[in-house]
């Protein structure tokens, strides 16, 4: 019992050693490609998105939220 | 674990003698991926195996050793080696490591004289096993009871193996390679801030051009150094080295891209560039997936509630914090959106907006501020640049600049 206890408390520690990212060794020769074909990762992005469109649902609901009641102040 | 019944003393005995012969053979033959394999106690080859098997029989192989000029020669690292292999076999991995360690600071003596780089493999066989074979027997001294401190004692090896590949010959490209190693002992260790001296060396030693250096170790310095500017929040940095380990790894390896991903997304976001859902799902980095939404948006309550329900997550990779921040940019969309919204009613007034209005727009998100603090967190817009434009304080109206109110990031960070 003294025992599991004893483990049970080292646990945090051997935790705290840990690198959930470790990156995988690739193998000694392993060779590839650097560009796939179709849908690359490096083509992922977008930096035009911050458009100014309103059409979107969350827009409309801010649209009517700020109409309500705008005679209150 | 005691009788190998198997296994006579002549078996045993034939078995070592094997081993001797091969590793003899694969140094005067120069022949790096046979000395590789024969270094390499964690691979549990059935070869190796037996071999531990046949040295826990035969128990003498130190006699054997001394039998022949071929290899009495390499007597310090065989002795040891075998030592280690009998312990790992027995599950003894603190004595394993204790004899690995001795092994391999023989078989750096030899290497040193070796002139040519023929056995970078085999060291990079060695430098591999000693983290690992470290690793365990860090996992035994904890569950024992006792400190952990092997781990750090194989960093020290490293450093040293580092420092017999920092001179002008072929041996130099073995650098990166035992500095990835030296990097995943300090990862996890968490004592990152020892990286600093391997990466000065290989980035300012004259020795080093970094082109010259494998492929496969270019990825993963710049994956680890990536990580590193992310902790220090230099963004435009952790952009060009994550992004680099992305173009150049090997697309089949998907847990290694994943992994790139998780951390150059929210570097991606600080800069205003969003990942399209496709990489979100194919790797499976949902968690972000409503991060990006609320800046797409400008939905502040989307954002917090992201955080929240991945909080441990995103705590654990050290990118929380990082993620955060994105907050001012939500609220420059938002107040963006306010300002589309106004100028679609009247066009004339639309550059004036009434912090009331933001306060209105706030509680609908769930977020209670009063003027004073929306005025303070308009104020932190206009001087990081996110909002052009001034204050009416009077009349608690902010007055936009006619002209580009709403600067777009164009790949560069907020300004702190």
């Amino acid at each position: 019992m003294e025992k599991d206890a004893k483990v049970a408390a080292e646990d945090p520690k051997v935790d705290l050693f840990e690198d959930d990212d470790e990156f995988e060794e690739f193998e000694i020769n392993e060779e590839w490609e650097d560009k796939e074909e179709g849908k690359d990762t490096t083509q992922q992005w977008e930096d035009d998105w911050d458009d100014d469109d309103v059409n979107d649902d969350f827009s409309l609901h801010l649209k009517k939220e700020l109409e309500s009641n705008t005679e209150k102040s | 674990m005691a009788a190998y019944p198997g296994m006579s003393m002549g078996e045993a005995h034939r078995r070592i003698t094997e081993y001797l012969n091969r590793f003899s053979d694969a140094v005067s033959n120069q022949d790096a991926a046979s000395l590789r394999f024969l270094l390499s106690l964690s691979s549990n080859s059935p070869f190796l195996l037996s071999l531990a098997d046949a040295l826990n029989t035969f128990q003498d192989s130190g006699r054997l050793i001394k039998h022949s000029d071929h290899y009495s020669q390499f007597s310090d690292i065989l002795f040891n080696l075998f030592r280690s292999l009998q312990t790992y076999r027995l599950g003894n991995l603190f004595d394993s490591y204790q004899a690995f360690e001795k092994a391999a600071n023989a078989f750096i003596q030899e290497f040193r004289n070796w002139e040519s780089a023929w056995a970078l493999e085999a060291l990079y066989a060695l430098a591999y096993e000693i983290r690992v074979l470290a690793e365990r027997a860090d996992r035994e001294l904890a569950s024992n009871g006792k400190s952990p401190e092997k781990l750090k004692a194989a960093g020290s090896f490293l450093m040293k193996v580092f420092g017999v590949l920092a001179g002008k010959g072929p041996k130099r490209v073995g650098a990166l390679y035992v500095t990835c190693q030296l990097f995943k002992v300090y990862f996890k260790l968490g004592t990152v801030h020892l990286c600093r001296s391997v990466i000065r060396s290989i980035e300012t030693a004259r020795i080093f051009d970094f082109e010259e250096f494998p492929k496969r170790d270019k990825v993963t310095y710049m994956y680890y150094t990536g990580r590193l500017e992310v902790f220090n929040e230099n963004f435009p940095a952790a952009d060009n080295k994550l992004s680099y380990a992305l173009t150049h790894c090997n697309p089949r390896r998907e847990a290694n891209i994943r992994m790139i991903l998780k951390y150059l997304i929210p570097v991606k976001l600080s800069i205003g560039i969003l990942p399209k859902d496709w990489l979100l799902e194919k790797y499976n980095l949902v968690e972000y997936r409503d991060v990006v939404q609320a800046l797409r948006r400008g939905d502040l309550r989307l954002l917090r509630r992201a955080l929240q329900e991945h909080e441990d997550r995103f705590l654990r990779s050290g990118v929380f914090l990082v993620l955060e921040k994105l907050e001012l940019q939500v609220y420059q969309r938002l107040v963006k959106k306010i300002y589309i919204i106004q100028k679609q009613k009247d066009p004339t007034k639309a550059h004036q907006v009434k912090l009331e209005v933001i306060v209105k727009a706030l509680k609908w998100l769930e977020m209670d501020m009063d003027v004073d603090e929306v005025e303070c967190i308009m104020s932190i817009l206009i001087y990081k640049n996110l909002v052009k434009g001034y204050f009416a304080h009077k009349s608690k109206v902010v007055v936009l600049s006619k002209q580009d109110p709403f600067p777009k990031l164009n790949g560069k960070p907020v300004n702190s």
